[in-house]
């Protein structure tokens, strides 16, 4: 077992590593001048050299992204061009919030997609079943944007149980995390629903029937339990969805969290900002998804580990 | 299929079959399979409703000019912020423009962001995928390695990513995308190479001597498609939420250009007084993404009763 964590965290590295090398060859290999980018476009020769020279900009792509590797690698990433602050400290006040979304969101999913995917697979073939699945077939196609401006509009709006923009309280996250809970629900129920059917056939379920137990103790001692496992994966997978979904949603409701951040930098040109961030939001999705994979070894004891 | 592609080997080889007879035997199977197949798809609801859907919005982009009643990108002082009336039934914006003539504009931009966007990652997918599998050893090793990592990077960021470098405009919505999301395809078409490689009919064309070129193109590729077809279709919409949520963010489309997440953009400020502004263009994103989710499930179910 702590073998198998320790490989997992171990291929995790060239990950990473590949991940930081996209991320800073698609900044170093934008257009434009990058001293330019930093001191502005009318510069004397002398200053020109020395930003040059003092950010390394002279220097071949290899030796600058080692430079990159290294500052990232002890917790710096640069300095704001607009703002003159260090990119990690921005990128520190702007973070909680944009997870306190994404928590809310995983929350309200988990709490809508759980019982109504087991409901609908019991009750396979029902009226209830058929709902629930015409309802998440909505819920995939729904634009998660465009369902926060229609939640803002009605909750806000018109029924003014929440302020319209940002007012820095924990209530305005609630609006954008179920945004991002009920669109999130939907591809979850489906889910859990077939998961939970594949398991309802299995024998251990048909063993648990037959030596009598109530239906309700066989499907949520003993179905639920194993098939919620796959759940964990999605889980994992759906984060980077949510991180990037929460861009737009931050907007819309004015949430000053990282996604936010992030787009102010795009439009104002702020690379370094931008590659911070983007940097910060890579690397947790990668850590999530080897966290899912882990927790879902260590539920599961049919893995192998190998 | 793969029958009678070795048919078609053992014709060469040793003439059993008279070349004429092959060919028209095997263009009566594919008639036959052909009709089975649209008989099936005509009788998946899902199916229909998606192709109706997807029907109404491609008529709707091919014919914009025609079924806009008014210009999509002139102002008009006279009729600003209008609620959805017999005039303009779907209301009109902050400069008098018509709501329901910029969403049918912009179903040309969506769709032809989609089609071109999926169109090149399919191809490059489809390519390094084959490569991948067909060759094996170190060159599957090196392109499997980046393809997981491309597959494990968030589509959505690593197009923001790209926007940011190389600036924003539909141009390079459509590289992001295409490069954000080719993947899929990728690790589908090895795995079909994979097992595909090692049937006979394969391994006759090798003792033929034919070309690898020609084995991989003629005789396996088409083989290995039907799930790179159905991916596709579910990659559509993907890509059209991913064009209107960059050009929402001021990434994509530019103003006054008639994209549905410009107008979702515009609507934003004016939710208070004008809801109809960004409700519209929603629900058609909705709509749209609905018929394409529809018409490749089905299309799933159809071709591959497997999965």
């Amino acid at each position: 077992m702590l073998k198998y964590i320790a490989k997992r965290i171990i291929l995790m590295i060239p990950v990473l590593i590949l991940m930081t090398l996209i991320v800073f060859a698609i900044f170093y290999f934008a257009p434009g001048d990058p001293v330019s980018r930093i001191a502005g476009p009318n510069v004397t020769q002398e200053v020109y050299e020395s930003i040059q020279r003092k950010y390394g900009l002279d220097q071949p792509f290899i030796v600058q992204y080692h430079r990159f590797i290294r500052s990232v690698a002890e917790g710096d990433l640069g300095i704001s061009i607009l703002q003159h602050r260090p990119v990690i400290e921005m990128i520190k006040e702007r973070l909680p919030v944009t997870l306190q979304i994404g928590l809310l969101g995983f929350v309200i999913t988990f709490v809508i997609a759980v019982p109504a995917g087991v409901i609908a697979a019991v009750k396979k073939n029902t009226a209830f079943d058929y709902l629930c699945m015409s309802g998440t077939l909505l819920g995939i196609a729904i634009p998660t944007f465009w369902l926060g401006m229609l939640l803002l509009y009605v909750f806000a709006y018109k029924l003014r149980w929440f302020p319209i923009s940002g007012d820095g309280s924990l209530r305005q996250l609630i609006l954008p995390g179920f945004a991002i809970g009920l669109t999130n629900a939907a591809i979850t129920a489906r889910m859990v629903r077939s998961s939970m059917l594949d398991v309802l056939k299995q024998d251990y379920v048909r063993t648990a029937r037959s030596k009598g137990l109530y239906e309700k103790a066989v499907v949520y001692r003993h179905a639920l339990k194993n098939a919620l496992i796959p759940i964990i994966t999605l889980m994992g997978l759906r984060l980077g969805w949510i991180l990037g979904g929460s861009v737009a949603l931050e907007i819309i409701f004015s949430i000053p969290g990282l996604g936010r951040l992030m787009v102010d930098s795009i439009l104002s040109r702020d690379f370094p900002v931008v590659q911070g961030a983007m940097m910060v939001l890579t690397s947790s999705i990668i850590l999530a998804n080897v966290l899912a994979d882990i927790l879902y070894a260590v539920v599961d004891p049919r893995i192998k580990y190998g | 299929m793969s029958m009678y592609q070795s048919r078609d080997v053992e014709v060469k080889v040793d003439g059993i079959w008279l070349e004429r007879e092959a060919a028209r035997e095997r263009k009566e199977e594919k008639e036959r399979a052909f009709l089975g197949f649209f008989r099936k798809l005509f009788k998946h609801k899902g199916a229909v409703i998606g192709a109706v859907i997807i029907f109404i919005f491609v008529f709707m982009a091919v014919l914009a000019p025609w079924l806009s009643p008014y210009s999509y990108d002139s102002p008009d002082i006279s009729s600003v912020l209008q609620a959805p009336s017999l005039n303009h039934v779907f209301g009109t914006d902050e400069f008098g423009r018509d709501i329901f003539s910029r969403i049918v504009h912009g179903s040309r931009i969506s769709l032809e962001v989609a089609f071109i966007a999926v169109g090149f990652s399919l191809v490059i997918g489809t390519v390094l995928g084959a490569i991948a599998g067909y060759y094996g050893g170190v060159v599957d090793y090196v392109i499997s390695s980046i393809t997981d990592i491309a597959w494990s990077f968030p589509t959505t960021l690593l197009a923001i990513a790209f926007i940011a470098a190389m600036g924003s405009g539909l141009q390079n919505v459509i590289i992001a995308i295409a490069l954000a999301s080719w993947a899929g395809y990728c690790r589908v078409v090895r795995g079909q190479f994979l097992s595909l490689k090692q049937r006979e009919f394969i391994e006759a064309a090798r003792i033929l001597g034919m070309s690898d070129a020609r084995i991989i193109f003629r005789h396996i590729l088409p083989n290995a498609l039907t799930p790179v077809v159905v991916m596709a279709t579910l990659e559509l919409p993907k890509a059209i939420v991913i064009e209107a949520s960059l050009s929402f963010l001021g990434l994509g489309a530019q103003p006054p250009q008639p994209s549905w997440g410009v107008i979702l953009d515009s609507g934003k400020g004016l939710l208070g007084q004008a809801p109809w502004v960004s409700f519209f263009p929603g629900l058609m994103i909705m709509l749209v993404v609905l018929g394409f989710n529809l018409f490749g499930d089905a299309l799933r179910d159809v071709l591959d009763p497997n999965s």
